[in-house]
């Protein structure tokens, strides 16, 4: 019986009449008529010709459309029927040119061209070819393998008879297996659909089954979906026998020689050292290829900063905090020669200095606490390990290469299943490090976004964080088309998709839910992306923890055993299915037995039960769930990690579509990265399938164009404001070219040349001229380098978000350094302002604060810490009155101004003079001037009279005077917290 | 375009000038520049690294300063409600009388494709209200929005709206700016990049949200995704300091604070003066100044209690009910009229989000934003501001013609994103209107369909701005809030 799709059985028009009928309403009728109507041969298809055909023509059609003749507009290409002749709206044809989306390149099509194609629509696209066409629609009926496979029977089947399970023993992923089928039988009959299982389980209502569909993300297989299975069935059933084209660089039509020229795709080479007329000003290499650049402007290096400037600014930028007082003064008083070199030194061992520059890798990889995406934005309570990671990893000075190594292919540098667990220092470190690759947002926990689509996002996302942080490449338009600039075809996008494949497969998809969604217990271990692995240290940490809290639990666990069958068979029918679910299933484990079930049926009435004894029966499940509740989680590890098995293939995706596949592609790299590099070499290792450590591999060749290059350029940002390359993300054709070639070459060889080592390169920019000169600028340096990309002055710059919160936090002594470790509490207050949670040592940095996606804490948001949608390379600053806002009247301010008085008076007592003198060495780093010294100290004590005025009128607890004072002092420091000098540093 | 009207901008300066010493210190701290000077700093970067072409011009600096249009706008300002929850259309403005004869029985497998909670999924469900034929259009409207059915001739009704998701999240991106991706700018945001802002003391883009809880997306829904965070919504509350951190908890004693901003200015100043050619460090004076400015015209832009009694009546401010969304209706109207650009009005939750107790659920939401909307309607006619404010009623998609039934309680209807419907008003719209249809059941949209990307180039439209031409380079790549998606101007539904 033929089933109506939307509605119920049979009683309705089909849409597709409605809307015919709409549309013949709308366009039919006299236009056809029309005796001027254009006809396509003489005058359509010369504008296609001239405009269309060198893309979708005979050679290459682009969307599988080609436009050369009416049949060919009416078959269409993956976007669907090109032409709907009286419909000029819904023709793809008339649609893109008319809205300049065609042609990509070149010219649009003038008015008059579009008004004639409209009109031809309109007219019901005469052809003289006419009577052709309803053969043509005959052969549409033809139904393409590839397309219901990957549409339909991986989306709808492959989850319970694919690579995981094979359910009733069938797997549907090939088509020897399919026809051989499971228990019940082959599951398809080729040329017999109404005899093939597949159909009739389908039809039956069966399959998918109905139960899991709303958990697991998936829909009934649609009445067109139906459609094309019987028809594909009874064409044979085919399967996709197309295997992947392989991609020889030497002769890829994709990508030319002249793209490959391109100089970021060329290998640095080390260039000679240009001349310079100020020799007295080089103290490093680098300032060479700076110098050269100005002198031809007729300008040199502004004059060495100021030495307190430049030890704050060195702070700053090393570890992200300011000096202490008693730092000021011991610097002060080293005067030795190389007491600045010594100091660089001092703060690159500083473990504040990976935390500093580890939240800008973060950002890099797009860290947070939580998902996102979905309104609810779970919180991920492992992913700090990776955080902490990466901390100690610059901490360690860990090589670059061997950074990225462990990052990108941790889990597949050993067979970590086969080791012990816990696992030791070095399987479980490089298992945390995969962490990278599962930073970005990833709603797909959420049920109703769990789809397909959804999971080709993450991917894509994932994707995007590592061709932008490691490579420099805005792949992301490849998703859907050839790159318009850049030589990266749609093909090699999803080459490089296919490698990671093997980990994040959208039709095999591993939740990054915690609970259970899964159908059973077996099931939801198969599906977890967190692996039993983080450290020795963090298993016998939560295992101390847990020890006397198990111990208590099973005391109660031992009292609710051994209470009376019916009282246990009340608890279970009444308060059990209430618990949470971590709870749900130990309370029911302890409180089941024989003699509970053989109660099942039997309702247990009150009457039959003492009121006592059942109140103290619930309150020892009480004390047994809130004791279960204090138990640690197991500490487990976000990690990216190889699934095992063959993963789904991957396809080309017209526009991006999952709907739309193409021919199938290999794991591989842009083809355009191919001179002088060892290729991409896929070695499958006994534990894994190697397609990321082939990456990884192919990526830290030391002549390789584009990863020296990117991080040494992304470090010179943050130091200098701009990249030597300005967009750091984008070395590409739509990228900006480099200030400095020669200068970004020669850091790139030098810097793997000293081993990849981040801190011999931050030595090498800390000591040199260019940093360490003044930020004064003057007219002449105004008029010949406004924008300051030839460093003829060192820029001065506003605090990013994070250095200010935790600038004030440091100045009032209020900053708690304990590094690592579970992020801390946010709080939401009535107002809507998010805060972070005070603790009894204060709070700590930033990068330890809880970075939920939804709810960034509003001093770091309105100072433009960014979203991270889904990483960010380059923060922006902004300079908006909210920021002034915040600084004067947030309540943070003000209470850590408070703080900072309190330390100022505990530390020099209450003289004025030396109150002043102590609040700007804590906050500005420098000692007051002796102007400054004065107008400070007055204003102080005017601030004094005023508050001991305005405590006259009330009774306050303290004494008056003394807290009249302290007041006075507090709105002293908050004035100076709120000073452009704290806030910028030179 | 008219003329504002006399009372539109600036009006706090010249009374309050005398009372605030506040004002005064931030005019010495900005050292003495006022008027002209500030008039162009609401925001303003002046640090944006990279120009962008925008068709409205060649931007070297992100800002609010207004811009020229592509062409004669019909609106000068928008009021968009957002409902966002997804309201019922079958049970507010699409009646389907069909949907009696199909009632109980199950949808069939590609409806199921639609549907978020598949597990909940009950039969067809007709609406519990009657519909009566309205106004001169004779436009059919639900018995729960008496109000509104007044006005319908003023209003075009677009039965024929559809979105690709079905659920909340992803579809209010959607909605606010084209695409399923969370990093996108919003309609909002890009609206002020085009056009900037008639009043640089307040903010151009405001935002009123519900003190009961802010909608799905949180924050995201006014995000300027990667257009410059000076073109992304201001949050304005309705209760309490309407801008965050406006004014603190408890404020210094006026002598105190006096002495404080003065100690501020010397340090500000000297420190600027020993860093010349910075402009970082003049925006930043300015904007301490511009924070006070912020300060007088916020409060005074937000304060109803300077309307009449019959105003306040007329909002529904008196009646417990409407008085939440009232005041917002009434502040959106004294917020165009100062020249704010663009006005959102939100709701809390999810209170369109009939799920379950479809009539309880729907009356409140009803009862909450008729008489309201209706009000600033009536109150934009007698102001003059109703031919250049585009108001924009609907959610980020509609419900099911279904009964969706949860575990308890009475049925609801679950998300339906393939047919919908959403109303224009006011600048250049043609009222009495009723454009498109859905199928027989109010299922899917299947006359003149109306995309998302149609309904914002209709928005940009009414503002002068083409949505091919409203360009910014991102990524080496020019966005646009259509993006590529074919998207046509409704002109069906505006004055020719």
């Amino acid at each position: 019986m033929h089933v109506d799709p939307h509605f119920p059985t049979g009683r309705f028009v089909p849409i597709r009449s409605v809307v015919a009928a709409a549309l013949s309403l709308a366009y039919g009728g006299l236009a056809a008529q029309e005796p001027s109507a254009p006809l396509f041969e003489t005058e359509i298809a010369p504008i296609l010709q001239e405009r269309c055909v060198a893309c979708h023509g005979e050679n290459s059609p682009q969307a599988g459309l080609d436009v050369r003749s009416k049949q060919s507009l009416l078959a269409g290409g993956v976007s669907g029927p090109a032409l709907v002749p009286h419909a000029p709206l819904e023709s793809l044809v008339l649609q893109k040119t008319a809205s300049g989306a065609m042609p990509m390149a070149g010219e649009k099509l003038a008015p008059v061209e579009i008004d004639l194609i409209r009109h031809w629509i309109e007219s019901g696209a005469p052809s003289r070819s006419d009577d052709e066409v309803s053969a043509a629609a005959g052969r549409a009926a033809h139904v393409n393998p590839r397309e219901i496979l990957v549409t339909t029977v991986y989306v709808k089947c492959l989850l319970c008879h694919g690579r995981r399970r094979q359910e009733g023993g069938l797997d549907l992923r090939t088509r020897e297996t399919a026809l051989k089928g499971g228990v019940s039988g082959p599951a398809i009959v080729p040329g017999e659909p109404d005899r093939s299982l597949l159909i009739r389980r389908i039809v039956a209502e069966e399959m998918p089954p109905e139960e899991h569909q709303a958990r697991l993300s998936y829909r009934p297989v649609t009445s067109d979906e139906l459609d094309s299975l019987r028809r594909w069935i009874s064409q044979g059933a085919r399967w996709d026998d197309e295997s992947p084209a392989a991609v020889d660089p030497k002769v890829d039509p994709k990508v030319s020689d002249a793209d490959r020229d391109f100089w970021a795709f060329q290998a640095p080479t080390r260039p000679a050292l240009p001349p310079v007329n100020h020799r007295r000003r080089v103290r490093q290499p680098i300032d060479r290829f700076l110098l050269a650049k100005l002198e031809k402007q007729d300008l040199t290096f502004a004059q060495d900063a100021e030495r307190l400037a430049l030890m704050r600014r060195a702070y700053f930028d090393v570890t992200g905090l300011p000096p202490s007082p008693e730092e000021v003064r011991s610097y002060l008083a080293d005067d030795r020669p190389d007491a600045y070199e010594r100091l660089v030194d001092r703060l690159l061992e500083s473990d504040r200095y990976g935390e500093h520059w580890g939240h800008r890798w973060l950002d890099a990889a797009g860290y947070a606490d939580s998902e996102g995406q979905v309104d609810f934005d779970a919180v991920r309570p492992h992913a700090w390990r990776y955080r902490d990671w990466v901390i100690r990893a610059l901490n360690a000075d860990k090589p670059y290469d061997e950074f990225l190594m462990e990052q990108i292919a941790g889990d597949e540098l050993s067979d970590y299943k086969a080791a012990a667990q816990p696992l030791d220092a070095t399987d479980s470190d490089r298992l945390v490090a995969t962490g990278f690759l599962r930073m970005g947002p990833d709603g797909t926990y959420s049920v109703s976004q769990g789809f397909v689509a959804e999971r080709m996002t993450v991917v894509a996302d994932q994707l995007q964080i590592l061709t932008s942080t490691v490579m420099g490449l805005t792949v992301a338009c490849a998703r859907c088309h050839d790159h318009k600039y850049d030589p990266i075809p749609t093909r090699d996008y999803y080459r490089m998709s296919a490698i990671l494949r093997s980990s994040y497969d959208p039709y095999d998809w591993l939740s990054p839910n915690e609970a259970d969604i899964g159908p059973d217990a077996d099931w939801n271990e198969s599906n977890s992306r967190l692996l039993p692995g983080a450290p020795e240290s963090d298993v016998d940490e939560a295992a101390r923890f847990n020890a006397p809290i198990e111990a208590e639990a099973d005391r109660f666990a031992a009292e609710l055993a051994a209470l009376p069958a019916p009282l246990r068979r009340k608890l279970l029918d009444e308060k059990v299915p209430g618990l949470p679910n971590e709870v749900l299933v130990p309370a029911g484990k302890v409180l089941t037995d024989a003699a509970v079930e053989r109660l099942a049926d039997t309702p247990v009435e009150d009457t039959e039960l003492d009121p006592a004894a059942v109140s103290k029966a619930n309150a020892l499940l009480g004390s047994f769930v809130e004791a279960r509740q204090r138990l640690r989680p197991n500490p487990l590890v976000r990690a990216l990690f190889d699934m095992g098995g063959e993963p789904t293939p991957v396809h080309i995706l017209y526009r991006g579509e999952h709907r739309s596949p193409g021919p199938p592609v290999a794991p591989g790299v842009p083809s355009v990265l191919s001179d002088g590099l060892e290729p991409y070499e896929l070695e499958p290792l006994p534990w894994s399938s190697g397609r990321r450590l082939a990456l990884a591999k192919w990526l830290v060749q030391p002549n390789h164009p584009l990863t020296a290059r990117v991080i040494v350029n992304r470090v010179w940002q943050h130091y200098f404001g701009r990249g030597i390359v300005q967009t750091v993300g984008n070395f590409g054709r739509t990228g900006s070219p480099p200030s400095h070639p020669d200068l970004l070459d020669w850091l790139a060889v030098e810097f793997v040349e000293r081993g990849w080592s981040l801190k011999s390169l931050h030595r090498l920019i800390l000591t040199s001229t260019a940093y360490r000169q003044s930020s004064r600028s003057d007219e002449t340096r105004q008029q010949r380098d406004l924008d300051n990309v030839l460093l003829s002055r060192f820029p001065m710059r506003r605090l990013d978000a994070d250095a200010i919160r935790d600038s004030v936090l440091k100045v009032s002594q209020r900053l708690d350094l304990e590094p690592f470790g579970p992020a801390d509490e946010i709080e939401v207050r009535p107002d809507g302002e998010v805060v972070v949670t005070d603790s009894k040592q204060g709070q700590r940095r930033s990068i330890f604060v809880q970075q939920r996606r939804s709810k960034p804490v509003t001093l770091l948001e309105s100072f433009d810490a960014p979203q991270l949608k889904p990483n960010c390379l380059q923060r922006t600053k902004s300079t908006v009155a909210s920021q002034a806002l915040q600084m004067m009247n947030s309540e943070m301010l003000r209470a850590n101004s408070r703080y900072l008085a309190g330390r100022v008076i505990d530390d020099v007592g209450d003289n004025p003079d030396a109150q002043v003198k102590r609040v700007y060495l804590a906050a500005l780093s420098r000692p007051p001037s002796e102007e400054e010294q004065a107008s400070g100290a007055s204003t102080l004590a005017k601030m004094r009279d005023a508050w001991r005025r305005e405590l006259d009128e009330r009774t306050p607890m303290e004494p008056k005077r003394m807290k009249a004072d302290w007041l006075a002092l507090a709105t002293f420091c908050h004035t100076v917290l709120n000073s452009a000098e704290f806030l910028y540093v030179d | 375009m008219k003329t504002r009207p006399p009372n539109a901008m600036g009006t706090a300066r010249g009374p309050l000038r005398g009372r605030s010493s506040r004002r005064d210190f931030f005019a010495r701290v900005g050292d003495g520049l006022h008027g002209a000077a500030l008039a162009t700093l609401f925001g303003q970067d002046l640090l944006s690294p990279l120009a962008a072409t925008a068709a409205t011009g060649t931007r070297r600096v992100y800002d609010l300063t207004v811009r020229e249009p592509h062409f004669e706008p019909k609106a000068k300002s928008v009021i968009q409600f957002f409902m966002n929850g997804g309201p019922s259309q079958v049970d507010l403005f699409d009646p389907k009388p069909a949907l009696a004869k199909y009632e109980g029985q199950p949808p069939g497998r590609d409806l199921a494709n639609d549907i978020e909670f598949i597990n909940e999924a009950g039969g067809f469900m007709p609406s519990p209200y009657r519909f009566a034929k309205h106004g001169q259009c004779g436009m059919e409207v639900s018995e729960i929005l008496p109000h509104l059915s007044e006005q319908v001739d003023d209003i075009a009704f677009i039965r024929s709206m559809y979105t690709t998701h079905f659920n909340h999240e992803p579809a209010i991106f959607i909605m606010q700016g084209g695409r399923q991706f969370s990093n996108r700018p919003t309609i909002g945001s890009w609206i002020v990049y085009g056009l900037g802002s008639e009043n640089q003391n307040l903010p151009a883009y405001v935002v009123l949200d519900d003190p009961k809880g802010l909608p799905v997306n949180h924050l995201q829904n006014w995000q300027s995704g990667w257009l410059p965070p000076v073109y992304q919504g201001t949050r304005v509350r309705s209760e309490g300091a309407p801008l965050l951190n406006l004014n603190p908890a408890e404020e210094y004693p006026a002598p105190v604070l006096d002495l404080a901003r003065s100690l501020l200015a010397r340090m500000d100043r000297s420190h600027r003066d020993a860093r010349p050619a910075q402009p970082e460090l003049e925006a930043r004076l300015m904007n301490y100044e511009l924070a006070a400015r912020m300060q007088m015209e916020a409060s005074d832009a937000l304060d109803v209690s300077q309307e009449s009694e019959a105003t306040r009546d007329m909002y529904g401010l008196n009646d417990e009910r409407t008085a939440s969304y009232g005041k917002r209706c009434l502040m959106a109207r004294r917020l165009v009229e100062r020249g704010v650009r663009l006005v959102q009005i939100y709701i809390e939750g999810q209170i369109w989000d009939n799920h379950s107790d479809l009539d309880k659920s729907l009356r409140y939401a009803c009862g909450k934003t008729d008489q309201p909307i209706s009000a600033l309607i009536r109150d934009l006619k007698r102001t003059g501001l109703f031919d250049q404010t585009l108001l924009v009623w609907g959610g980020e998609f509609g419900r099911l013609p279904l009964a969706q039934s949860r575990e308890s309680g009475v049925a609801g209807r679950d998300h339906g994103p393939t047919g919908f419907t959403a109303w224009l008003a006011g600048a250049g719209v043609k009222g009495g209107t009723i454009h498109g249809a859905t199928d027989e059941i109010g299922y899917r949209a299947v006359e003149n369909r109306v995309s998302v990307h149609d309904l914002h180039a209709t928005i940009l439209h009414q503002l002068g701005m083409k949505h091919r031409e409203l360009v910014y380079s991102h990524d080496g790549r020019d966005e646009r809030l259509t993006d590529e998606f074919p998207a046509r101007v409704v002109s069906e539904v505006l004055k020719s």
